[in-house]
C-alpha cells in the first residue's frame, strides 16, 4: 500500500531539493527533472496489488505475457514472459530492445529454473552452531540493527556482483547512511583489463562495437558469441555481418590458445602460444606495413621470423591476415579475456587496440558510447582486483560487519587467498542469498532473496546497443515462498533503520520505484501523460529509452609505455599452461543449480554434467594419455583431478578446464559434479590494474591410472561425419551467395 | 498386416505426401536452417526443453544414451590430419526432419506415428506401445524414448520445478517414443485462430521455440506451399524441391554453386529440414 497523502506531504517537507533527488536515483542528473516531485497522484490510497491477482483479462488458458528484464548476466537483454494462470512457464526476448531484439540465450531461457529452484533459500536463517534455524524478517533486521550499533563506518563492508539502477542508489545510499566507503564491486568473469585499455586508449571503458560494419573482425580471444560483454547481442550483429555488408560476407578470423565458441565459429582459428597475443598484434602491424612514426619505431623489430617463432603462428597467415586486412576495410579488432589474463594483460590489450588505430577504424567500426544521463544509477562495474582487496581487509581484520549480496568469492576466489578463513575474522556476516551456496554457509545470517521474476527493480546495462535504455524488472507472478523478499525491499528497510525521515513515505521498494520513475517522468519520455498512464506504459514497455548523447571518441595514441615481455621459457616443473574456461552456459557457476545448463552440452566438446580438462591430442600422445583417463593437475597452489577429453582446439602447451562446476553446496543439481580451478589458481596479478592474471597458472600433468567414460553428447564417431554430407561446408570461391533469400 | 498384405500393398500403406489426389493444401511445415548463421550456441536446445517438457535426465542417464533432447547440437571438425580445426567447427542442429515419406511411420505396428495433413510426422503418445521400431528405422536418430517414468519415480520436476510445465503439451510417461513435432501445439493454436478467421496462418504468425530463440535467426520455418513465406522462398531460390530425392542442380557438371541440400537425402526419406551450407573465407 502506498498512501498517496504522504506522498503529497513529501513536495512540502522540509528536506533539501538535492537531498530528494538524491534518494530517488536522479541525484547529478544530466537530463532534466520536471519541475517538482511528486504532484499528480489521485487523492485517496491506491492499492498497489500484483498484477498476476486474477483480472479481468485472465483467461484460464489463455497466456498473458508481460515485459521484464534478464538478470542471469549483465547483458540487460529484455525479456517477455509467457503466464498462464498465474505461473510463468517461458521467457522469450522481447522483440522491443536493441540489446536482444527478441533473441534470448540459453541461459536466459534456464532463468524459470532458478526462479522454481527446489534449493532456493526461503526463510530468514540464522547461524546456530552448524545449523540455520529459520527466524522472522523482524528478528532479522533487528539483528542487523543490533549488530551494527557502535560499530564505525570503516569497520562495515559491502560485497556485490555488477549493480545497476535503483538498487545501486539504494544500496549506495545505505552504505552512505553507515558511514561506511567499502562497497567492493565483484565479478569473477568481467572485462576489467580490457576496459582499463580502452578508456586509456579510446577514453571510454566499453566503446560501442560495429561488429556488423566490419568487414573483417580479427579477435583476440574476444568470445563475443558466447560469453563477452553482451553475447545475444553480438550474436545478431554477427549476422548481419555475415550477410556481409555490399554483399561480401564478413570474414572472421580468431586468434587464442584455447578455442571458444567464437573461434569455432572463425574462418581463420590462429592456435597462438599463452601470452603472446599482443607480439602477434605487433607482428600484424608491422606486416601491414603503414604505420608511421612512433608505432613504426615500435613495431620495427616485429617481423615475421620473430613473431611466428614467439607466438606459434605461421608466416604465412600473417601475410594472409595482414593482406585480407588491408583489402578490406572497415575492419575491427576486439581483445578479449584471453589476452587480458596475463601479467602483462593490460600491455597485451594496449598492442592490440593499436591495431585499430592503424587500421584507421576507430570511428568507423568503433563508436562512441552513449552516455547515461543518470550517474547515480549507472552501472558499477565488477573487477577481480575488489576481492583481492577486500581479502586483504578481511585477514587484517578490519571489519566487524559484512554484507554480501549474492555473490559467491569462497566459490570463486584463488585457494591461495583462504578468503573462507579471512571471512570468518569478520564479526558479523549477512548474505543476500538465492541458495546456500559456500559463501551463504559461510554467514551468520542469511536474507533469502525474491527471484528475477518475483522482484521489482531497474536495471541499465553497461553495454548499450543504441539509446540509454533503463529496463523494467517486474514480477511476473507471485512470490512462490512467503517470506523471501525483494533486494530493494530488503535494502529499503535497512536504509530506514538509519534514515527513517527520508524513506518514510515509501512503504515498499514498489512505492519507492513507483515514486521515482514518475518524479522524472518528463526526462523518461512521459511529459504530457498522466502518471498512471506512464507509469501502466513503462511497465507494459518493460524499456524506458531516452536519447543519450553520444560524443566523439578521444583517441590518443602513446605507444611509449607499451612494452611487450619475451615469452617465458617453459618451466620444468610446471609445464603447462592452465587455462580456466569461461564458457556460454557455465559463466562463473553461479547458474550451475539450473538443470537445463548441466545437461546443455558444452558447445565444444558436448560434455555434461561434469568438468573435463582440454588436451590437445599430440600432446596427450606424447604422455601417454586417452580420453577419460582421470589426471591430476598440479599446480604451486594445490590440484585437482578430472578426465581427459582430446580436443583439437587447443594450444599442445595448454589444458584447460571450465569455471563454474566444482561445488560443494548450492544444491542438488550443483552439489559434486566436477571440479574448480579456481583451486589450484595462483595468485599472479596484471601489474598495471591488479586484476586476477586468471591465465598465468602453470600446471603439470600426471596420470592416476584411473579411467572413466566420458558422458557426452557426441557419438561414438567423434567430430568425424564418416564421409557422409551431414554438416557440410563451402568456400567463398564457390558459392554465390547474392541469389539468396 | 501380414507380410505378403504389405508388400501387395505397398504404395497404399507407405505414407507419403504429397500425392496427385491428397495435395498439402493449405499447409506444408517446412523448415530452413543456415548453417552459416548458427553458432553453435545451444539455445534453440534448451528453449525446447522449456517448450516441450522436456525431462532432465541426469549423468548417469545420459551415459546410456538416455537424453531426451529433441533438438541437438552436433559438433564436426575436419578429419584431414592437420594439427588444429583452423577453420573452425561445424555445428549442426538436428531434430526430427519431419519426413514425407518417414522411415519410422512404415514400422510403427500400432500406427502411433504417422502423417498429417499439414506435412508433419506426427506421434501419438496414447497409441505408442514402446516397440522403438521406429527409433532404430530412423536415419536421424532423433526419436527418443521414454526408458523410465520421468514425471513420477524419477521425479525429474521436484516440487515447484513442475510449475513451469508447458500446459499445451503432454507430460510423458514411460514407454512411450517421443521427438520433436515442430511446436505442434503453437501450429494448432495459429491454425484454428486463423480457421475461425476464415483465412489461413500469415507468415511470420507462428514460430517454433528453436527458431524464437535463436540469437543468429538461423532458422525459418513456415508454410512451404505459401509463396509468400520466407522458407518457400529459400526453398526456391536454393533450388531444392520437396519431393526430389536427387536434386536436379546436383547433377549438373561441376556441382552447384547453391548451399541448400538435406541431410541423407538419398534415402528417399523426403525431409522437411533444408539445411544451407556453412560457408568459409577461401582468402584466409
Amino acid at each position: 500500500m502506498i498512501d498517496s497523502d504522504s506522498v503529497k506531504n513529501l513536495a512540502g517537507h522540509p528536506f533539501d531539493r538535492r537531498d530528494f533527488l538524491k534518494v530517488l536515483g536522479w541525484g547529478g542528473a544530466a537530463a532534466a527533472l520536471s519541475g517538482c516531485g511528486n504532484t499528480s497522484i489521485e487523492d485517496g490510497k491506491e492499492t498497489v496489488v500484483s498484477y498476476v491477482e486474477a483480472k479481468d483479462y485472465v483467461i484460464p488458458g489463455v497466456a498473458v505475457y508481460f515485459n521484464s528484464t534478464c538478470a542471469q548476466c549483465d547483458a540487460g537483454c529484455s525479456i517477455t514472459g509467457k503466464i498462464r494462470e498465474g505461473r510463468v512457464l517461458k521467457l522469450e526476448g522481447n522483440p522491443e530492445s536493441p540489446i536482444n531484439k527478441g533473441r534470448l540465450c540459453g541461459l536466459g531461457q534456464a532463468a524459470v529454473q532458478h526462479h522454481y529452484n527446489p534449493d532456493r533459500v526461503r526463510e530468514p536463517l540464522l547461524r546456530n552452531g552448524d545449523k540455520g534455524e529459520a527466524i522472522s524478517w523482524e528478528k532479522a533486521y533487528a539483528l542487523i540493527n543490533e549488530k551494527l550499533a557502535g560499530v564505525k563506518g570503516e569497520e562495515i563492508a559491502l560485497v556485490s556482483g555488477d549493480v545497476s539502477g535503483h538498487q545501486k542508489v539504494l544500496l549506495g545510499n545505505y552504505m552512505d547512511s553507515l558511514g561506511s566507503k567499502n562497497h567492493f564491486v565483484y565479478e569473477a568473469v568481467s572485462p576489467a583489463v580490457v576496459r582499463a585499455a580502452n578508456l586509456k586508449f579510446y577514453g571510454v571503458e566499453m566503446p560501442r562495437y560495429r561488429i556488423d560494419k566490419a568487414k573483417v573482425v580479427l579477435s583476440f580471444g574476444a568470445d563475443f558469441l558466447g560469453t563477452w560483454v553482451s553475447p545475444v547481442h553480438f550474436a545478431q550483429q554477427y549476422a548481419a555481418f555475415r550477410k556481409g555488408v555490399d554483399g561480401q560476407r564478413g570474414v572472421l578470423i580468431q586468434a587464442e590458445s584455447k578455442m571458444t565458441l567464437t573461434g569455432a565459429n572463425a574462418d581463420r582459428w590462429l592456435a597462438v602460444r599463452p601470452g603472446t597475443e599482443g607480439i602477434l598484434a605487433l607482428g600484424i602491424i608491422n606486416a601491414l606495413g603503414v604505420a608511421t612514426g612512433d608505432v613504426a619505431e615500435l613495431v620495427k623489430d616485429y617481423d615475421k621470423v620473430r613473431v611466428s617463432r614467439e607466438t606459434g603462428v605461421e608466416p604465412s597467415n600473417i601475410d594472409k591476415i595482414a593482406a585480407i586486412l588491408k583489402l578490406r576495410s572497415p575492419s575491427l579488432v576486439l581483445v578479449g579475456s584471453a589476452a587480458e589474463g596475463y601479467q602483462h594483460g593490460l600491455q597485451n590489450a594496449a598492442a592490440i587496440n593499436l591495431l585499430n588505430q592503424v587500421l584507421g577504424n576507430v570511428g568507423k567500426t568503433i563508436e562512441a558510447p552513449v552516455s547515461v544521463p543518470f550517474p547515480q544509477m549507472a552501472p558499477a562495474k565488477g573487477k577481480t582486483a575488489a576481492l583481492k582487496d577486500l581479502n586483504d581487509d578481511l585477514a587484517a581484520g578490519k571489519y566487524k560487519v559484512l554484507f554480501n549480496v549474492a555473490t559467491n568469492p569462497v566459490f570463486t576466489a584463488p585457494a591461495s587467498y583462504k578468503f573462507r578463513d579471512n571471512m570468518a575474522k569478520a564479526g558479523f556476516k549477512v548474505a543476500f542469498a538465492h541458495y546456500l551456496d559456500e559463501t551463504a554457509l559461510q554467514a551468520d545470517l542469511v536474507l533469502p532473496l525474491d527471484s528475477e521474476m518475483e522482484d521489482w527493480g531497474t536495471h541499465v546495462p553497461e553495454y548499450l546497443a543504441d539509446t540509454v535504455q533503463i529496463n523494467i524488472q517486474q514480477p511476473l507472478m507471485e512470490r512462490l515462498h512467503a517470506n523471501t523478499r525483494g533486494f530493494g525491499d530488503i535494502l529499503l528497510a535497512l536504509v530506514k533503520q538509519r534514515r527513517a525521515e527520508e524513506y518514510k513515505a515509501f512503504d515498499d521498494y514498489y512505492g519507492y520505484l513507483r515514486s521515482a520513475v514518475l518524479q522524472n517522468k518528463a526526462a523518461l519520455g512521459g511529459a504530457g501523460s498522466d502518471d498512471d498512464t506512464f507509469w501502466n506504459d513503462t511497465l507494459s514497455n518493460g524499456i524506458v529509452k531516452l536519447s543519450g548523447a553520444s560524443g566523439a571518441l578521444s583517441l590518443k595514441v602513446d605507444v611509449s609505455g607499451l612494452k611487450l615481455p619475451t615469452p617465458k621459457e617453459i618451466d620444468e616443473q610446471y609445464p603447462m599452461n592452465l587455462i580456466p574456461a569461461v564458457t556460454s552456459n557455465l559463466r562463473d557457476g553461479r547458474h550451475t543449480n539450473q538443470p537445463w545448463i548441466q545437461e546443455s552440452p558444452d558447445p565444444l566438446t558436448t560434455i555434461v554434467w561434469d568438468s573435463w580438462v582440454e588436451m590437445h591430442p599430440k600432446m596427450a600422445l606424447q604422455l601417454g594419455i586417452v580420453e577419460g583417463d582421470i589426471v591430476k593437475v598440479t599446480s604451486k597452489t594445490g590440484s585437482v583431478s578430472a578426465q581427459v577429453y582430446l580436443f583439437p582446439g587447443i594450444h599442445p602447451d595448454a589444458v584447460s578446464i571450465p569455471i563454474g562446476r566444482g561445488h560443494d553446496a548450492m544444491g542438488r543439481y550443483a552439489k559434486g559434479y566436477g571440479v574448480n580451478p579456481f583451486e589450484i589458481m595462483d595468485a599472479v596479478f596484471e601489474s598495471a590494474t591488479g586484476e586476477l592474471a586468471m591465465h598465468e597458472t602453470r600446471v603439470n600433468i600426471t596420470k592416476t591410472g584411473q579411467r572413466v567414460i566420458v558422458v557426452k553428447d557426441e557419438g561414438p564417431a567423434g567430430g568425424r561425419q564418416m564421409g557422409r554430407k551431414i554438416a557440410a561446408r563451402m568456400s567463398t570461391d564457390q558459392v554465390d551467395l547474392s541469389k539468396e533469400v | 498386416m501380414s507380410v505378403t498384405n504389405l508388400l501387395d500393398n505397398w504404395a497404399a500403406v507407405r505414407h507419403f505426401h504429397p500425392i496427385d489426389d491428397k495435395p498439402h493444401d493449405p499447409y506444408k511445415w517446412a523448415m530452413a536452417i543456415d548453417l552459416d548463421a548458427c553458432i553453435g550456441c545451444n539455445a534453440c536446445a534448451v528453449a525446447c526443453y522449456a517448450e516441450n517438457n522436456l525431462p532432465v535426465v541426469g549423468r548417469e542417464k545420459f551415459k546410456h544414451g538416455q537424453v531426451m533432447h529433441w533438438m541437438r547440437i552436433e559438433r564436426y571438425w575436419d578429419e584431414d590430419g592437420r594439427d588444429y580445426p583452423d577453420q573452425g567447427f561445424q555445428f549442426l542442429p538436428m531434430m526430427c526432419q519431419q519426413c514425407e515419406a518417414a522411415p519410422c511411420e512404415t514400422v510403427c505396428p500400432v500406427g502411433a506415428t504417422n502423417h498429417t495433413q499439414d506435412g508433419l510426422n506426427s506421434q501419438i503418445y496414447n497409441r505408442c506401445i514402446g516397440s522403438r521400431y521406429c527409433s532404430a528405422n530412423c536415419p536421424f536418430k532423433v526419436r527418443y524414448f521414454n526408458w523410465y517414468d520421468y514425471p513420477t519415480t524419477e521425479n525429474v520436476w521436484p516440487a515447484e520445478m513442475n510449475y513451469q510445465l508447458n500446459p499445451d503439451v503432454t507430460v510423458r510417461g514411460k514407454g512411450v517414443m517421443e521427438k520433436c513435432t515442430f511446436c505442434v501445439q503453437r501450429l494448432r493454436a495459429a491454425e484454428v485462430t486463423a480457421k475461425g478467421e476464415g483465412r489461413i496462418v500469415r507468415e511470420g504468425e507462428v514460430q517454433t521455440a528453436c527458431q524464437q530463440s535463436c540469437p543468429t535467426g538461423a532458422i525459418s520455418f513456415g508454410n512451404l506451399v505459401d509463396p509468400e513465406s520466407r522458407v518457400h522462398k529459400q526453398w526456391q531460390a536454393q533450388q531444392v524441391d520437396l519431393d526430389k530425392d536427387m536434386q536436379e542442380k546436383n547433377q549438373k557438371e561441376g556441382g552447384s554453386d547453391l548451399r541448400g541440400y538435406r541431410i541423407l537425402e538419398e534415402l528417399r526419406s523426403y525431409p522437411s529440414v533444408m539445411y544451407l551450407e556453412r560457408v568459409r573465407e577461401s582468402a584466409v
